[in-house]
């Protein structure tokens, strides 16, 4: 297997863009990627792209505004884990030797979507999903069983999305860059308890993209190369296998898989990017990461450690819960940070002289199994 | 007439000592599985045997749901349900007032409608704190 480079990155604005069409959103981080890459988009050889709604050939609907057609283009869908598994594929294909260079594209569109204005709905046919079950809701059980099992409470779930929106006001990207205090969150509308309005990602729209490329596409570029240590995408066990609620197996999985391929422990580590759809959730990461041992999530978080400034910096960008999440494109973006971090170019929220960054993600809530997807990347300079 | 449906087919079912959940048990490997279905999701056997899971669970943990889904009104509650040998059930939770019942009360199973499709009323499962259960009995 060759080694595989992060060429180039680029993110659209993240908000509510209901004028904007999937195009326009992906053009904008398509584009942004291939001039950081320093390549010309005719380079490209082949591209990878997700959207969890809805429609078809979105990366060909992307990539014929940038003059780019003819090449290999493959279109992927695995939840809020999509576009990490678009990077990975194209991570795939470039380390096998199929193609040198290519690009993998995220891009969602939630205001115009179908389920614009709604949760995120289950399958029709999901039993759990007949009886009410919604993402707050399975988020909210696991908040409870924090407060139970870790003797987590409310404050330091809110502690967790001011800690985001800190991060986040230093972001120009951030779809909402306001600072807020912990009486805010908690005393914002209860979602399903102990999950406030506040500690919930919002709706949005946007794109992200990465240019890959081999050693020797790498070489042809003046772009600094982060080279992409470990990648690695599993699917969720059943629940008659998971102990609890409060590890999400395949999360604890797909980080030990991507540990052992980059030859490095979670205590190398200088700033993680991760799934923060709910607040809450953030703690679970915490040990299915091996940030600390089991049990001691709330300890760290109280410490400051995951803040920036702390030991090791959790979702610099303002994650999901500040930069917003436009479900595909977020798999590619937290890989955007990431490499921004290590190029040492995050301005206010750099995390000084940062070398190693982890990308998480994660996607889908099916009756049956403890999730659908995770993928975690590591990236080095 | 209203009828009165399951929200699908071998979900639960009334037997002389009350309802019951149904589950599979692998006579491979043994393990058990709700809802039934047709393989062990564990070994891939088909071999499998119809199981009642019972009545009587232990509540996990439980949430008050505030905003409407497409299954609860606001103010509803849903949580998890473990029941013997260790089966974790996601359902609607009766609440005692506006308060949610602690993480361990022993919880009894009760078939109620879901909801109602023109003139048919849909049925599913949802638990109740046992004691309540027993004295509305």
């Amino acid at each position: 297997m060759r080694d595989v480079f992060v060429l180039g990155v680029g993110q659209s604005d993240f908000g509510k863009f209901p004028e904007c069409s999937i195009a326009e959103l992906g053009r904008q981080a398509a584009q942004a990627a291939i001039a950081d890459a320093g390549i010309d988009a005719g380079e490209l050889q082949a591209a990878f792209a997700s959207r969890v709604y809805e429609g078809m050939i979105t990366g060909q609907t992307v990539l014929k505004d940038l003059g780019v057609a003819r090449i290999e283009v493959v279109n992927v869908e695995n939840a809020c884990a999509g576009g990490s598994t678009a990077v990975r594929s194209l991570y795939k294909d470039i380390a096998a030797g199929y193609v040198d260079v290519g690009i993998a594209i995220g891009v969602e569109s939630m205001t115009t979507s179908p389920i614009a204005g709604k949760l995120i709905p289950p399958a029709r046919d999901d039993l759990d999903g007949q009886l009410g079950m919604t993402m707050p809701v399975w988020f909210a059980l696991q908040a409870q069983r924090l407060m139970q099992t870790h003797g987590a409470k409310p404050e330091d779930f809110a502690r967790i999305s001011v800690k985001a929106h800190d991060h986040g006001a230093l972001n120009e990207r951030a779809q909402y860059r306001k600072r807020l205090t912990v009486e805010e969150v908690l005393g914002s509308r209860m979602i399903a308890d102990p999950i406030t309005l506040l500690q919930c990602c919002p709706n949005t729209d946007g794109a992200a993209a990465v240019v890959l490329g081999s050693a020797e596409a790498a070489a042809r570029t003046d772009a600094v190369a982060v080279r992409i240590a470990a990648s690695t995408l599993v699917s969720g066990d059943f629940t008659f296998r998971t102990a609890d609620l409060t590890t999400l197996e395949l999360g604890a999985r797909a980080a030990a898989m991507a540990y052992e391929q980059a030859g490095i422990g979670p205590e190398d580590l200088d700033v993680i990017e991760l799934h923060d759809a709910f607040a809450s959730e953030e703690l679970v990461h915490y040990e299915d990461l091996g940030l600390c041992p089991r049990g001691e999530a709330v300890g760290l978080l109280r410490s400051g450690a995951t803040a920036l400034g702390g030991r090791i910096p959790v979702n610099p960008s303002g994650g999901l819960l500040s930069l917003g999440h436009p479900l595909a494109a977020s798999g590619v973006r937290v890989i955007c940070e990431i490499t921004d971090q290590l190029r040492g170019r995050c301005g206010d929220r750099q995390v000084p002289g940062a070398k190693v960054g982890l990308a998480q993600m994660l996607g889908g809530v099916v009756n049956g199994l403890d999730a659908g997807a995770a993928s975690v990347h590591i990236l080095t300079v | 007439m209203t009828e009165a449906v399951p929200l699908r087919p071998d979900l639960f079912r009334e037997t002389p000592e009350g309802p019951t959940l149904l589950a599979v048990r692998c006579k491979s490997c043994g393990q058990v599985v709700f809802p039934v279905r047709d393989l062990c999701l564990a070994c891939r056997s088909g071999e499998l045997t119809m199981i009642e899971l019972g009545s009587d669970g232990e509540l996990l943990c439980a949430t008050t749901v505030h905003m409407p889904t497409q299954a609860t009104r606001p103010g509803d509650a849903v949580g998890y349900v473990i029941m013997p040998p260790g089966v974790r059930v996601f359902t609607q939770i009766d609440k005692r007032g506006d308060a949610l019942p602690e993480p361990g009360t022993r919880m009894k199973l009760r078939i109620a409608p879901l909801r109602t499709d023109g003139d048919t009323e849909v049925l599913a499962y949802r638990f109740a704190p046992a004691e309540e259960v027993t004295a509305d009995a």
